[in-house]
């Protein structure tokens, strides 16, 4: 993947810069808000590691623009301030995650995978984790090559569950997604679907988790 | 300062002393009260107790038995009190009425006795103060008590009583001002040694924990005590948080040590599976000193929030639910079976006084700890519930959990009582912290799941429900008012009024009916249930004066800038608003100028020495028949002797009298009379105008004015309207049109003069002798009274 980090802090940017570059991605690193800002004008990455106090403009500034210009490159805030409320500011500016320094290296990389699985899964028509491919265009999905035989509203969750990866969806969040206005369907007949569509997707490493009283939050189990 | 009233205590004394002072105000105000309202009885008892001797001194046996000649003194006694109304009685008891109201209450028991006896009672509607005295009277039928009982309103006792009372009662007060004055000075002489510990703690360096020295009075050794006692606990805190810092410095170096050591190891190590080991293991120090950094940081800033009023109503469904979401995100929580109990909680009633920061660091906090300390595919149960008016925010996991002895100080800072997961000891001492900080309760326990079970236990703020009034819609619209007007007025007299009222007061018209002044008087006594009407007008001042005295009229509320005379307004209930003197109209064909006599005396001579020259030639009212005839004549009466003499005279002459002034006038005009006695003379002036021949004349000694009065009677529909029509008869305006438009004349005879009439008058203002609007004009009234004079009238015209 190709990946941008804006961090001003030569010696954190380094060894971030190592750890993904040794699991294969290519990275490109700005010190400075302005600059990044200039270089997401002109190229596209896969993701952009942004970290908040920076020389020039702002992390939030950076990611505002970014985001006014209609681009939805995935985001991943840095910041070394522990005040929640920035958090959200962060979110709220069009951020996809935010993580708190120091960053463990492991769910940094967790967490850029699952951004790149959910761009990717959207980006193209073809979605492939392990033994599960799904055709979005063709409405398909096979499982070591075999048709799963899903039913149209199946078809349907697995698409929301892949374009939502790694965010948590609440059952009503899900009906809304499925259903039309009109259909006003039971809470029961989405966790009928999702038992369902679970059974269908065993063996593969994409994992529907239920969190009771919560929602569902799909991940590749691959990503361990 | 907007301190509440406890936290100054000069001002808690103060008030608890002006509370004192105020109770004894309110003691002295009742004996003071009592005292007033005797104070302004006995005053006005004086009046009643006079005017009932002067009745009862004119009280005799005549040829039908016990009679009274009612004074005029009486009355007058009782118009001292220029505002209450009069109600009188005069009877022999337990045998007759004499004359007066004989429905008046008296106690039950009470006999009339030689002593005047006062008691109060309610006659129709209104309470009266009633004296109650009696005569014996020795008679044909031997002796017998003849009693008298006066009342009055006693709205005057109540003013001169409240009036007493406010004096007396600002002399108090303003003496309850001056203690509280010495009492302030007491108090502040008295907390000077607080002001000096006050000063003492000023001065002092935030570092200096010494504890105050001196000898405090008796009554602030506790307080005394207390600061020190404080001081002496700073002092441990202060001690406690250099413990902290050292505490944190120890862990935060140690960890860093170790970190350092493990990696200057592998730097030294010499082949690479031993330098792998150490790298590995200073990884997971690394890790270590993290965490510990992290959550000291979210300790200090728990605390530090805590300090602070971050406190707003928050609602803890929502909170929690984004927390839980939020952690989800985490890659080590995928194998966690992570579940959320709330839905018993409805919108609403989930708001708390919270700080969301706090919460969600001491939420992400327990559920950290469950991870941490749990196996990777443990349970962790969050439950939301309310009960009462707290809600429990309920964290439960299937950890090893913390043995029952440990549990109390689990919640110290650098606690941690599992070696094997390493704890900093912090995550429980951070929610600790915060549900110190929003005044919840933290309880800790074994959880169903096997593992801990943390319980934060806060108070909740409940919806209150507000109620909006529906206030009715005030149905609105102009509507046409009709001011119903009964008057003993003609009416094309009165028009150019009634015109100008309706001109300047748009959408109302005046429904004017016309009365003798007699049928009037009766017809306002005979209402019954009818409405009245909304204003009575009558030139027949003591009709009027009757009906007002019955309580049958409502005050009005006149414009500071009209001010009638004092003689032409009584009870702020009745005014009059025209100046009407009796005139002498003359045939200048029959009466020369020159012989017109100068006063009433002067009259009687001229009438008896031109006795057949005059005979069947003289007109004057038939006082029978005419209100303002009677009233005239009952004045001239209380002139002098002289009235009755020339009525005799009159009488002899064979004197013809009439209905009403035009009918005199025109008699005159016609020249069957020579001249006209006591003739209303605005009626009078604006005939004469027109017939050359007629002259006017006014008496040297005195001449009587009667004024048109006008009320409002109790019930009218149109209260508001009314009193703007009375203001407007008395108003700049409507006396301008009285004196200009209509034949009457105005209240206040106002230069230039333009009539004859207004000329004549203003020769002579002294002479005028204008009838006051007072209790005195009933007199003559009583049914006796009254009987007695038109019996002596009659008689002395020879009838």
């Amino acid at each position: 993947m190709r990946m941008l980090l804006v961090e001003d802090n030569d010696d954190l940017a380094e060894t971030i810069i190592d750890r993904l570059r040794a699991e294969g991605h290519s990275v490109d690193r700005e010190r400075d808000g302005d600059e990044a800002n200039e270089l997401l004008r002109h190229f596209k990455f896969d993701i952009v590691l942004l970290d908040v106090n920076l020389p020039g403009r702002s992390g939030y500034e950076v990611l505002r623009s970014l985001r006014n210009r209609a681009d939805e490159t995935p985001v991943i805030i840095l910041t070394a301030r522990s005040q929640i409320d920035d958090r959200v500011i962060g979110l709220d500016a069009g951020a996809d995650d935010y993580m708190i320094k120091p960053v463990d290296f492991r769910e940094l990389s967790a967490r850029c995978r699952v951004l790149a699985r959910r761009r990717a899964g959207a980006a193209s028509n073809v979605f492939a984790a392990g033994s599960l491919v799904f055709d979005r265009a063709a409405k398909r999905a096979t499982v070591d090559g075999r048709d799963a035989q899903m039913r149209a509203r199946e078809v349907q969750l697995l698409e929301i569950m892949i374009d939502n990866m790694g965010r948590m969806l609440t059952k009503e969040d899900v009906a809304d997604r499925l259903y039309t206005f009109e259909e006003a369907p039971s809470l029961n007949a989405v966790e009928q679907l999702v038992t369902r569509l679970r059974r269908k997707l065993e063996g593969t490493p994409l994992v529907i988790k239920t969190a009771r009283g919560l929602g569902y939050i799909a991940y590749l189990s691959d990503d361990e | 300062m907007s301190d509440p009233a406890g936290h100054s205590l000069q001002r808690r004394l103060l008030v608890s002393m002006a509370a004192a002072f105020a109770i004894l105000l309110i003691l002295i105000s009742a004996l003071l009260w009592s005292y007033a309202r005797n104070a302004a009885d006995r005053t006005h008892d004086l009046l009643l107790a006079g005017a009932a001797l002067a009745i009862l001194e004119r009280v005799s046996e005549g040829p039908e038995g016990v009679t009274v000649d009612l004074p005029t003194s009486a009355m007058e006694i009782l118009s001292l009190n220029p505002v209450d109304r009069v109600q009188y009685r005069i009877f022999i008891p337990g045998e007759r009425e004499i004359t007066g109201a004989g429905d008046l209450p008296v106690p039950p028991g009470a006999e009339p006795e030689a002593t005047p006896a006062f008691f109060e009672r309610d006659y129709r509607g209104a309470l009266f103060r009633f004296v109650l005295q009696g005569r014996q009277l020795a008679g044909s039928g031997g002796r017998q008590w003849v009693a008298v009982q006066i009342g009055q309103t006693v709205e005057r006792r109540r003013a001169q009583q409240l009036s007493f009372f406010a004096t007396g009662l600002a002399g108090l007060a303003v003496l309850s001002l001056i203690g509280l004055g010495f009492v302030w000075v007491a108090i502040r002489t008295s907390l000077s040694p607080l002001r000096q510990i006050a000063a003492d703690l000023a001065q002092r360096e935030p570092s200096d924990l010494r504890e105050v020295e001196g000898a405090p009075p008796r009554e602030i050794r506790g307080l005394f005590d207390a600061i020190n006692g404080f001081i002496r606990s700073l002092r441990r805190s202060r001690s406690l948080t250099e413990t902290f810092i050292a505490d944190v410095a120890h862990q935060t170096r140690t960890s860093l040590s170790a970190l350092q050591g493990h990696l200057s190891l592998a730097v030294d190590a010499e082949d690479y599976e031993k330098m792998r080991s150490r790298v590995l293991k200073a990884d997971r120090q690394a890790a270590r000193t993290v965490r510990l950094t992290n959550q000291l940081l979210a300790n200090a800033m728990v605390i530090h929030r805590s300090d602070r009023a971050s406190l707003r109503p928050t609602a803890l469904k929502p909170l929690v639910r984004d927390v839980l979401a939020e952690s989800l995100r985490d890659s080590r929580m995928r194998r966690v079976s992570l579940s959320f109990v709330g839905e018993a909680v409805a919108e609403g009633e989930d708001v708390i006084e919270g700080d969301s920061v706090s919460i969600r660091e001491a939420l992400r906090n327990l559920i950290e700890n469950a991870v941490r300390h749990g196996p990777p595919d443990t349970a962790v149960a969050i439950t939301l519930e309310g009960a009462g008016d707290r809600i429990r925010l309920r964290v439960e996991d299937a950890g090893p959990g913390i043995a029952e002895a440990d549990l109390p100080r689990a919640t110290e800072r650098f606690t941690s009582l599992s070696q094997a997961s390493a704890g900093s000891g912090l995550g429980l001492s951070i929610v600790k912290a915060v549900a110190d900080g929003h005044g919840a309760e933290l309880t800790l326990a074994r959880s169903r799941l096997g593992g801990l079970e943390a319980t934060l236990i806060f108070r909740r703020i409940l919806a209150a429900l507000l109620l909006a009034a529906c206030l009715p819609l005030a149905a609105g619209g102009a509507r046409a008012q009709t001011l119903v007007v009964h008057s003993a007025t003609d009416a094309p007299a009165i028009r150019p009024l009634i015109e100008a009222f309706e001109a300047r007061t748009p959408g109302v018209a005046v429904d004017y009916v016309e009365f003798q002044t007699l049928d009037l008087h009766r017809a306002m006594l005979d209402l019954g249930d009818a409405a009245p009407p909304d204003v009575v007008i009558s030139s027949a001042m003591d009709l009027q004066v009757d009906l007002v005295n019955r309580g049958l009229a409502r005050r009005i509320e006149l414009p500071p800038q009209i001010v009638p005379p004092p003689w032409a307004a009584w009870r702020s209930e009745i005014f009059g608003f025209t100046f009407e003197p009796a005139v002498m109209i003359y045939d200048r064909q029959a009466v020369s100028p020159e012989e017109l006599p100068a006063s009433h005396r002067d009259l009687a001579t001229f009438v008896r020495e031109n006795e057949d020259r005059f005979r069947g030639r003289i007109g004057t009212y038939d006082i029978a028949l005419s209100g303002v005839g009677y009233l005239y004549a009952t004045q001239d009466s209380l002139q002098g002797p002289q009235a009755l003499r020339l009525f005799e005279v009159l009488g002899r002459a064979d004197v013809r009298t009439f209905c009403c002034t035009s009918e005199m006038v025109a008699a005159t005009a016609r020249g069957e009379l020579a001249f006209v006695f006591n003739a209303i003379g605005s009626y009078a002036a604006a005939q004469a105008e027109a017939e050359p021949h007629l002259g006017l004349h006014f008496f040297d000694d005195y001449n009587l004015v009667m004024s048109r009065t006008a009320f409002v009677p109790k019930g009218a529909r149109n209260p508001e309207l009314a009193d703007r029509f009375v203001a407007f008869l008395l108003s700049e305006e409507g006396q301008r049109i009285v004196a200009a438009q209509t034949p009457l004349l105005s209240l206040v005879p106002s230069p230039p003069a333009e009539r004859e009439i207004e000329r004549r008058i203003h020769e002579r203002l002294g002479a005028f002798v204008p009838i006051r609007l007072a209790p005195g004009l009933l007199t003559y009234l009583d049914a006796l009274k009254r009987k007695d004079f038109l019996d002596a009238w009659e008689t002395s015209l020879g009838r």
